[in-house]
């Protein structure tokens, strides 16, 4: 009778016992491994509830690999029992779901984006073209991608139950010591190569991932506990042996079934330039309030983010200025992250969302030198951090009238130390510190018409605080324009006119 | 020296060529030069127009950065007649507390000159509060002694009104205690306390407003000038 089930060549859809004369090398290994196993155990294990492919995983010599994906389930359970096999018993375990592997080597699950509709199949085709269908629902665009699959933990304790019988039982035999590949691997090894032909791309360990998950059906509702309650029974039944696992009549449901697709986070740099004196950096909200009229972070990221068909997006700036002051000159640099994008926008989409942002009615944000940009982001932003310069126009007021002399002593200061207790605006948030910081140069200029009002332009370390510079801070800032002209000092407003960069 | 220059050049055409190219790549790196400069005195011209924009009405005396960011709160003959303080709020909850002008130690012949911060149990000028968690922060109630001012007359204790941590006490007054005399609601303050939300909520009530401040102050001012014909400190 063995002769008569030589493989067909390629996948036996229709052909159940696989006639047809000359087989593809490929199936035809697999079906002479599955010959040779060792009859007995394929006995057990198909009466405990073990399913075919998790029988060829744990006992076959040969390894389980992607020959095995064209094989159909009936198929290969054709082939691992010897001729004198009861038929009556094989047909009573299709049904069953494997003890071992809860039906996921079986191809049967309950689809969770179908209502948790069971589904079962003999072979993997059927279900490379669900998850193929899911894949392409959720319009990413890509050329290759990383397979994850997630298994309920049980798996692994009901695997060490079945082998620990199995030791016990046929602790002389050779094959019984190898390595057995994992049910998590075994399912990626039976689908990746039809899961690439389907969805035409490449596999690697790229920045898109296909996840498929497994959740066991039973513990949804009742939470981690009764799963950790459960494998520790089971533990205890692997340890006592052989009983437990034949007595164990539990009826095993089949796995919850889904897919996520998840792209790694894509990156956009550029400068931005911030007109207005309500409009703050980030999002800020207080009691249900918004602070300021919009933010920069919402503007940049409102506006990219729908072209990329993105999830969402974090916004990271190099410095941060106040509400009430305009970031101008040449734009302080930021970056967007954007999580699962489903499609890189070209330089031309690029170009419509700054002309968007740069032309909208309002004109509170301007952006320049948008484009997508790879790992080196960081870098970049560091470089605008710590150690750079920045320069600020300030509109000062003073209690007398402005002298001829004061623009000399002014512009004559460079390199000017200054020591800042931390402000009170922020000393609720910030460490109690002196920070000594530098005023690299001033220049005073005259406004027409206002004696005791100037700009003062200044470049200063990074992190200084300028209106704490100007009005002293209650003292706490030394020295300050008051106790360097002699006076009471009052800032206006301030603007900030250069970011510095690293080579710029 | 052109002239000769140009005699030998047409000697050899090919070098002419050379020289043409080399006048024009020069020539266009001027204007390059030139429009750089251009672009960059535009983008000035840009800057300036948007820095001078924003210049509406300027007014004579501007408010102060105090003014515009706290709020200013009074307590009357606390503990004791005439000890007036202020507590200036600031919008992160933040207390500063110092000596309202009509403190009664101001009125001493030559006003304060000695302030003291070894008061109560501890010398509030070396408590080092670290971390945003403000760590070893004096917790002190609204009658905790912050420190005693002196007079040549006599010396007054001047208290927290306010429950909460003291975050920081104006060491300068030590070296300079004129400040107080010069400017008590700037540089003369005397320490920042940070109290609870529930504890302000609960404190808010002891104490009065700017308004209230000047009109329950001006009552004395009006008698004391009167009497006194001295000018009022208001």
């Amino acid at each position: 009778m063995s002769d008569e089930t030589v493989p067909a060549a390629g996948d036996s859809s229709g052909l159940v016992n696989g006639f047809v004369s000359h087989g593809d090398s490929k199936t035809r290994r697999v079906y002479e491994t599955a010959r040779s196993v060792h009859s007995g155990s394929v006995k057990d294990l198909l009466s405990l509830g073990v399913c075919e492919r998790c029988i060829f995983r744990l006992v076959a010599v040969e390894a389980f690999d992607s020959d095995l994906s064209s094989v159909s389930t009936s198929t290969l359970r054709s082939w691992i029992q010897s001729g004198d096999d009861e038929t009556g018993s094989s047909e009573s375990n299709c049904s069953r779901i494997c003890i071992i592997c809860l039906g996921i080597l079986q191809f049967v699950f309950s689809d969770a984006a179908a209502e948790k509709k069971l589904v079962k199949s003999d072979t993997s085709s059927d279900y490379v073209a669900r998850v193929t269908d899911l894949v392409k629902q959720d319009r990413h665009d890509f050329d290759s991608f990383g397979l994850e699959v997630s298994v309920p933990s049980t798996i692994m304790d009901n695997e060490r139950a079945v082998l620990s019988y199995l030791k016990e039982k046929y602790s002389t035999e050779g094959w019984l010591q190898r390595d057995k590949i994992s049910v998590k691997d075994a399912l990626k090894v039976l689908i990746l190569d039809p899961l690439k032909a389907s969805l035409g791309a490449q596999s690697d360990s790229s920045s898109f991932h296909i996840r498929l998950t497994y959740s066991e059906a039973s513990d949804e509702a009742l939470g981690v506990s009764k799963t950790t309650h459960e494998s520790k029974r089971r533990k205890t039944d692997a340890e006592n042996g052989s009983n437990c696992i034949s007595e164990n009549s539990k009826v095993y449901e089949p796995c919850i079934f889904s897919v996520h697709c998840n792209k790694m986070p894509i990156f956009f740099s550029g400068r931005y330039f911030k007109y207005s004196r309500n409009v703050s950096q980030s999002r800020w909200i207080i009691d249900d309030e918004r602070m300021g009229e919009a933010s920069v972070e919402e503007i940049l990221g409102g506006n990219i983010l729908p072209a990329c068909l993105g999830d969402s997006y974090k916004f990271h700036a190099a410095g941060r200025e106040d509400i009430d002051v305009r970031m101008l000159g040449s734009g302080r640099p930021f970056l967007i992250e954007v999580q699962n994008s489903r499609q890189c926008p070209s330089e031309q989409s690029l170009k419509e969302v700054e002309e968007k942002i740069n032309y909208s009615e309002k004109k509170l944000v301007g952006v320049k030198d948008l484009k997508c940009i790879g790992s080196q982001c960081w870098a970049m932003m560091r470089e605008g951090e710590a150690e750079k310069q920045k320069q600020y126009v300030a509109l000062v007021w003073i209690a007398r009238p402005l002298e001829e002399k004061d623009f000399n002593s002014i512009s004559s200061l460079k390199e000017l130390k200054i020591l800042q207790k931390t402000p009170v605006r922020v000393l609720h948030r910030r460490s109690p510190l002196d920070r000594e910081k530098i005023i690299h140069w001033m220049k005073v200029e005259k406004i027409k018409g206002h004696s005791h009002y100037f700009l003062l332009h200044l470049c200063t370390q990074a992190g200084t605080y300028i209106k704490e510079f100007v009005h002293g801070d209650l003292g706490r800032t030394t020295p300050s324009m008051g106790s360097i002209l002699g006076c009471r000092a009052e800032i206006i407003q301030l603007d900030v006119t250069d970011v510095k960069m690293g080579d710029e | 020296m052109e002239e000769i220059q140009r005699t030998e050049v047409t000697k050899n055409p090919e070098i002419e060529d050379i020289i043409e190219l080399t006048k024009q790549s020069v020539e266009a790196c001027d204007e390059q030069q030139k429009q750089q400069a251009q672009e960059d005195g535009e983008d000035e011209d840009e800057l300036r127009k948007l820095l001078l924009s924003d210049i509406g009405e300027l007014p004579l005396i501007p408010p102060s950065a105090t003014q515009i960011n706290f709020v200013s709160y009074f307590i009357t003959d606390f503990t004791k007649s005439g000890h007036d303080q202020y507590i200036y709020r600031h919008a992160n909850g933040l207390c500063v507390i110092g000596l309202a002008p009509t403190h009664i130690a101001f009125k001493d012949e030559g006003g304060i000159t000695n302030v003291d911060f070894n008061v109560g149990k501890s010398d509030r000028s070396v408590l080092k509060v670290s971390g945003k968690r403000k760590k070893n922060a004096l917790r002190s109630e609204s009658n905790t002694a912050l420190c005693k001012v002196s007079t040549a007359k006599d010396s007054y204790i001047v208290r927290c009104c306010v429950k909460g941590s003291l975050l920081e006490v104006n060491e300068r007054l030590i070296t300079q205690p004129e400040l107080l005399n010069s400017s008590a609601d700037r540089e003369g303050y005397i320490a920042i306390i940070m109290p609870r939300p529930a504890d302000w909520t609960k404190n808010k009530e002891s104490l009065i407003t700017l308004e209230e401040y000047k009109e329950k102050k001006e009552k004395v001012f009006m008698i004391q000038s009167a009497e006194t014909l001295e000018p009022c400190l208001l």
